[in-house]
């Protein structure tokens, strides 16, 4: 298993606080809503891994939507 | 009567070319009185380098992109300038704009080096030289020349502007203050939190999670001296750490670039001697 970079733990502990907020959802819905966080992350794949700027600015938004979606009041998720 | 064609000539964005709007016929129309139309002056063409990057290419890094306008057909500030950038060359040129006449605060961006209200800083008309527009230094950047302020506002609601007394509210009477305590407050109260002081001073740039910046301090003293509000004992102690306030080194440059022509540093400097010599 190859040493994770700061940067890649970064990404991960990102990912595993979607996943935990996705649980949170009611029942129906969750399954929108990983659908969702896996196309986000999906979408970026191509990113290089030494390409700090553009990572950290994803890490950013991806924050920030964690921060809107993980309120109680958003119920469920429609593409 | 000028036909469309010599218009289109006399048109002066010299990008690909877009149909003129009815803007510049109905300019023409009323010159057409005066002895000199403005096709008879010489085009003075001035260079813009605007900074550019789009959020939805993120691997794509910022650069800066190059306009050019005449100035004889352009409105005399940095703001008529960008309009016509957007209007007539480059519609997907962003940036934040709301009264045109600098008491908003949402035009905030670095021109020539300097933070101010593009709306108030005027085209330097030296044709020689390229004009250079970047956004707020040190702030993160959503799309061209619009900055992230949230964090600025969430420094500026932690101080909590607004009135607070401990008397309960007297009915049909408004708190009462006498004219030499309402001249304390000028000077402070006109700002309209544009951010170009704060964004300025270096000492925010690396500490801007922790220090408040002097906007916000500047606001606080606004609350801290106003007569009428009786928590100025707890909006002291809450300055009263290493960090939120004694960043300041006076470094100044926040009441150098203010557009308003306020003085920030002496703001947080009265903040200074209330805490060291305040009753």
């Amino acid at each position: 298993m190859v040493r994770l970079t700061g940067i890649q733990r970064d990404v991960l502990s990102l990912y595993r606080s979607c996943l935990r907020m996705v649980r949170e959802k009611p029942m129906e819905s969750q399954a929108n809503f990983r659908e969702y966080v896996r196309d986000e992350f999906r979408e970026h794949l191509s990113v290089s891994k030494k390409d700090f700027a553009t990572i950290e600015h994803l890490l950013r938004l991806g924050r920030r939507k964690l921060d809107t979606y993980s309120q109680p009041g958003v119920k469920n998720i429609y593409r | 009567m000028l036909s469309r064609s010599a218009l289109r000539a006399a048109s002066s964005a010299s990008r690909t070319a877009i149909p003129i709007s009815a803007r510049t016929l109905a300019s023409v129309a009323t010159s057409q009185v005066a002895p000199s139309t403005p096709e008879s002056k010489k085009p003075r063409i001035k260079k813009f380098q605007v900074y550019r990057w789009n959020p939805d290419q993120p691997e794509k890094k910022p650069y800066m992109q190059e306009y050019e306008l005449d100035l004889n057909q352009t409105g005399p500030m940095v703001l008529d300038a960008l309009i016509r950038m957007k209007n007539e060359i480059d519609p997907t040129l962003t940036f934040r704009r709301s009264c045109r006449e600098g008491i908003c605060g949402s035009c905030a961006m670095n021109i020539e080096g300097t933070n101010t209200l593009a709306c108030l800083c005027r085209i330097d008309v030296d044709t020689s030289k390229p004009s250079k527009i970047y956004p707020l230094p040190h702030t993160y950047v959503v799309k061209d020349l619009v900055p992230d302020l949230t964090q600025f506002y969430k420094q500026y609601k932690s101080i909590k502007p607004y009135l607070q007394r401990k008397d309960p509210p007297t009915p049909m009477k408004e708190n009462l203050q006498s004219v030499a305590d309402r001249k304390k407050l000028d000077g402070l109260y006109e700002c309209i939190l544009c951010a170009c002081c704060s964004t300025s001073c270096p000492s925010y740039w690396w500490n801007s999670s922790e220090y408040l910046g002097p906007a916000v301090l500047m606001q606080s003293y606004r609350w801290i001296a106003d007569s009428r509000d009786q928590f100025k004992e707890e909006r002291k102690a809450a300055l009263d750490n290493e960090m939120s306030l004694y960043r300041c080194h006076t470094i100044m440059n926040c009441s150098r670039t203010c557009p308003k022509g306020l003085n920030p540093g002496l703001a947080i400097a009265k903040i200074k001697k209330e805490l060291a010599f305040g009753s």
